[in-house]
């Protein structure tokens, strides 16, 4: 057997994997009762609840993360190795330590004059989305400096040089040739979040039809052994992220010129 | 006029110190210096991209080291042009002018003599990604020329190209320098491509001027070993000054031995007796003595005996290695063709050379003697 054969046979194994993984959910799946479970009430709110805060949280990772990207691509500054190896820290961290470490900030003065003068995050809607950023916000980061480091930093400077300022050369240059891979990290980063439970469960608790996430839900249906239920919240879940995972293959394969 | 004056730039152990520039309105400059000498740093300090210690850039008598990129007025042209991939040539070329908000109709008659000067007019619509090198190369130049900059900064430009596209740029190049007459600042390592664009060259070694003047200048005339060295000068023989005449007019050096007065204008700067030198003799003027034939009376003087140590064929001209009698001394010789062949030279032949005094130059050696 060759080297690319085997590599081949490797890949198929993974797909296999996880398919079986999936496949194995449909032997206790009954056809009927997943409009019947997918349109209750409080699927429908768990559903719009992650993905709302998970748009939310992506939009603000996305905000924060882009500019911070950028700086750690183009820019040299003091502790840049530090900042760099700090966004790695959500990777090697466990949801719910993430989620701890949030609620335990809450719990200091700092945290518990925010949430008395300004929003309440703890079993909060804002703490979902708080949960969830703290999540993405590194990866985004990290997903964003990689599109970014593909793109010469010359053509900013060729665009700079021809008049553009900095932000327009930002913009009209770099922005564009990286666009796919800001997608990928968008849509990557949205999924990874509407998926998130350790951090938002320890944050936002698991009040229902007020900080119950999908991830909870499932959570929640399986701890009351519900079986029929978690399995088509799975699949309602793993449809919503594979969906967009899809997606972003067609993204990534859209030819250079926008 | 652009001027850099006194630029100080530290990084890490590189250090340029106090370097002055100028650069005459609508002349092509050449900053030619080996690899690590320290151009682009200066080129990125000039278009605003790095900062420096301390230094001024002066355009049209305005300090614009103070200015952001956009508003210095200096087109950028990378060694791998960056066209911008995601737009049309014609957007990358209307490109300048839109973000100077400037109109392109008013700019119309520009933008069409360049158009059709660098003959890209059927390649508005296409992307970069589909022209060959040499139209890339062509659109990255309209590019930068179309906002009318007071200075194209060219950053090795020609270094990855194949020969005869170095060739079909070059020419381009100085045609279009003849009909637009722009201020250029190209960097080079390239000791060709420097001689052929170059109206003025600065060497700059090791982050230091070491000489600027016009090509034959620097090319016949030296002023440092340095430049000597770094031109891949051959002939460099280390003599002593023995006599200066009174008037100055003449210089006495020793060569291999024996004596040669040359003109005092054939030293770099003015010298004393005992002066430690160097003397470059070039290849190309050395001339083989035809037996029976008179020779000038100018030559008599300078005439050795010796054999033919070595020839190779350099394919445009022909490589002779000149040995004197009995002696580890060799002066190379660069034959060309035709001359050869009618000499049939073949190794350990004895033959004569005979050098005019025009042909030698004098380099003084630094202070401490040993900048060889």
């Amino acid at each position: 057997m060759n080297f690319r054969k085997t590599a081949v046979y490797a890949a198929l194994a993974l797909f296999l994997f996880y398919a079986v993984l999936i496949f194995s959910l449909l032997t206790f799946f009954e056809g009927r009762s997943f409009l019947e479970v997918l349109l209750a009430p409080d699927t429908l709110f768990s559903i719009r609840l992650s993905l709302l805060a998970a748009t939310i949280a992506m939009l603000l990772a996305v905000a924060i993360g882009l500019p911070a990207a950028y700086a750690l691509s183009r820019a040299s500054f003091r502790g840049k190795k530090l900042v760099d190896t700090f966004l790695e820290l959500p990777m090697i961290m466990s949801p719910i330590a993430l989620g701890a470490a949030l609620l335990i900030f809450f719990n200091t003065p700092v945290g518990t004059t925010i949430q008395e003068k300004g929003v309440y995050f703890v079993f909060e809607f804002p703490g979902i989305v708080l949960a969830q950023f703290a999540t993405i916000a590194g990866l985004a980061t990290r997903l964003m400096k990689t599109a970014l480091d593909e793109i010469s930093p010359r053509y900013e400077a060729v665009a700079r040089s021809l008049g553009s300022s900095a932000w327009g050369a930002f913009w009209r240059i770099t922005f564009p040739l990286a666009f796919r891979g800001m997608v990928s990290a968008m849509v990557l980063c949205w999924a990874k979040a509407v998926g998130e439970f350790g951090a938002t469960v320890t944050l936002a608790g698991t009040m229902s039809f007020k900080t119950e996430t999908m991830p909870i839900a499932i959570f929640m249906a399986l701890a009351s052994a519900d079986i029929r239920k978690t399995i088509i919240l799975i699949l309602i879940l793993a449809g919503i992220g594979l969906s967009a995972l899809y997606a972003v293959r067609f993204v990534e394969k859209r030819p250079q010129i926008l | 006029m652009i001027e850099v004056r006194g630029l100080n730039l530290f990084l890490g152990d590189f250090r340029v110190e106090n370097l002055n520039l100028t650069l005459q309105e609508g002349v092509y400059n050449v900053l030619l210096g080996p690899t690590g000498s320290g151009k682009t740093l200066i080129l990125e300090s000039v278009i605003g991209l790095r900062n420096f210690q301390s230094g001024k850039i002066i355009i049209g008598g305005e300090e614009i080291q103070n200015f952001p990129p956009e508003r210095r007025g200096i087109s950028y042209l990378p060694q791998d042009l960056a066209l911008f991939p995601h737009l049309t040539v014609r957007e990358n070329l209307l490109y300048g002018l839109r973000a100077q908000k400037k109109s392109p109709r008013e700019n119309e008659n520009h933008l069409s003599s360049l158009i059709d000067t660098l003959k890209i007019g059927h390649l508005l619509d296409r992307y970069p990604q589909g022209l060959s090198g040499g139209e890339k190369q062509r659109v990255a130049l309209g590019r930068a020329l179309a906002p009318s900059p007071q200075l194209l900064l060219l950053d090795e430009p020609l270094a990855a190209l194949d020969p005869a596209l170095k060739n079909e740029i070059q020419q381009l190049l100085i045609s279009l320098h003849r009909s637009l007459k722009f201020t250029a600042l190209h960097v080079t390592h390239d000791l060709d491509e420097a001689y052929l664009l170059g109206d003025l060259i600065t060497v700059l070694i090791g982050g230091k001027v070491e000489q600027r003047g016009k090509r034959e200048e620097v090319f016949l005339r030296p002023q440092t070993v340095k430049v000597a060295q770094f031109l891949g000068l051959r002939n460099l023989f280390r003599e002593r000054v023995l006599k200066v005449e009174e008037e100055g007019k003449s210089i006495t050096v020793s060569f291999w031995g024996r004596e040669i007065t040359l003109p005092s204008h054939h030293a770099a700067k003015p010298l004393s007796p005992g002066d430690d030198v160097i003397l470059y003799l070039r290849p190309e003027e050395v001339m083989i003595v035809r037996e029976g034939k008179p020779i000038k009376e100018s030559l008599r003087q300078n005439i050795l005996a010796g054999v033919v140590a070595r020839i190779m064929d350099r394919g445009t001209y022909q490589w002779v290695l000149f040995q004197l009698f009995e002696q580890n001394l060799h002066l190379e010789i660069h034959l060309p063709n035709y001359v050869f062949r009618n000499f049939s030279l073949k190794e350990g032949q004895e033959i004569r050379v005979a050098m005019r005094r025009e042909s030698f130059w004098v380099i003084p050696l630094g202070e401490k003697g040993g900048e060889r």
